[in-house]
């Protein structure tokens, strides 16, 4: 991955995101150890404490949860809790903005949801 | 307590205030960035703490002990910039054995590979190397000497953007692997902002703040928008810098607060992050006026 620094993302919450992907595409299954502050800091090139706080939102978040002096972990639920944050974070985000270019263009919800339709259907490689 | 502490620090030089009355705390096995224009006073504050200068007024503690003619402060401190001063008679190579006698933590290895990564002759003498040369052979000192406190005065200066890269990338491994504490001096803050833990801004001699990276990138929000709704819509907020884009429109730049955004964004202001480092150009601007100005 590839940090933004055009500050429009904090650094520490684009850690939590490349994390919550990597647990998403099953690469951390529950109960495995995450990197530490400190390698995570080596890969990107950040500071550690920058690191740390990544992990600490995940922690406060139930995504992960900590063994003394071990390190971060996985939990059982993480899957869930970060498909259901994506949701009603993320992709209503996204939906809003999509409404309101939709508005300023003057497509209406019939053709909306035709385009909206095509993509997917694009996506699953059926046209 | 921090590991180094400053209590209403002053310096004057030349009958001016290079520091006035400098008051901060930087925490053991940091990395502290200090930015701020030229002549604001980095590089006299950076000379006291390692030693090399004597305060006017106040107190400096490094290592709990005063710097000034210190031995231990100096063994345990490297002060690294680009005007940095060695005998014509010796080689790269005799620096380094010099080196590793003086600092007690000094580590060899390291110096050696990045000796030779950097594609240093033994028999090189320090006088004849480039610019970027001699910035990057004073880089391999500071990191090498592994100082519990370690300060890098603009050491990039002529380096080119690959050796820069370089220089970060190993500064913060090394920190990682021996973690110290390191203040960098820079006049590119984008460059460095993300191996930061802090940022000390100076500004004539005195402190604008001191604050963890992230509050310094959530200090302040850029609003651009048409002119007189964008000035309307910032009365009596704290204002940091202003200035008038395309024909009709403003971009200013607010102290961050919980602001009600969307109302802003209704009336078609669009609102944007402020970087650290053009933050701290604009709260460090001269108050006479800008470049522009000059040329009016």
């Amino acid at each position: 991955m590839h940090l933004s620094t055009d500050g429009t993302k904090p650094i520490y919450v684009q850690i939590a995101e490349w994390i919550e992907t990597e647990i998403l595409n099953g690469n951390f299954q529950p109960d495995d150890k995450v990197f530490s502050q400190y390698k995570l800091a080596e890969m990107f090139t950040i500071n550690p404490a920058t690191a740390a706080k990544g992990l600490n939102i995940l922690t406060d978040e139930k995504v992960l949860y900590g063994k003394r002096g071990l390190g971060k972990f996985v939990t059982t639920e993480a899957r869930s809790i970060i498909v259901d944050k994506r949701k009603n974070q993320t992709l209503k985000g996204l939906i809003l903005e999509v409404a309101l270019e939709a508005d300023r263009l003057d497509v209406d919800e019939e053709e909306l949801i035709e385009m909206l339709k095509l993509t997917m259907k694009k996506q699953k490689g059926d046209v | 307590m921090g590991l180094i502490t400053c209590e209403e620090l002053s310096k004057s030089r030349g009958g001016e205030n290079a520091l006035n009355d400098i008051s901060f705390s930087i925490n053991e096995n940091t990395i502290t960035g200090l930015v701020g224009r030229n002549g604001a006073g980095k590089t006299t504050l950076l000379k006291i703490l390692s030693g090399l200068w004597r305060e006017s007024s106040g107190k400096v503690h490094v290592l709990e002990e005063h710097p000034f003619n210190n031995l231990f402060v100096a063994v345990n401190s490297i002060y690294i910039d680009d005007q940095m001063v060695f005998s014509q008679t010796l080689s790269l190579k005799d620096i380094l054995i010099e080196a590793e006698r003086f600092y007690p933590n000094w580590d060899r290895e390291l110096a050696n590979r990045l000796f030779e990564y950097f594609q240093f002759h033994p028999k090189q003498k320090h006088g004849q190397l480039s610019k970027g040369k001699r910035s990057t052979f004073h880089m391999i000192l500071g990191l090498a000497s592994r100082c519990a406190v370690t300060i890098f005065d603009e050491t990039t200066i002529g380096m080119d953007h690959a050796v820069r890269k370089d220089f970060y990338r190993a500064l913060l491994k090394d920190y990682l692997t021996v973690p110290r504490t390191i203040i960098i001096s820079s006049h590119h803050l984008e460059e460095i902002e993300e191996l930061l833990e802090h940022v000390l801004l100076l500004k004539h001699g005195k402190k604008l703040f001191h604050l963890p990276i992230d509050d310094v990138k959530n200090y302040a929000i850029g609003l651009t928008g048409r002119t007189e709704i964008v000035r309307q819509w910032v009365k009596n907020k704290q204002i940091i810098h202003m200035e008038n884009v395309g024909v009709n429109s403003s971009y200013v730049v607010i102290k961050n607060d919980p602001f009600d955004l969307d109302q802003a964004r209704r009336l078609g202001i669009s609102v944007s992050p402020v970087t650290p480092s053009d933050l701290c150009i604009y709260l460090t601007d001269q108050e006479q006026g800008r470049i522009d100005d000059v040329f009016k």
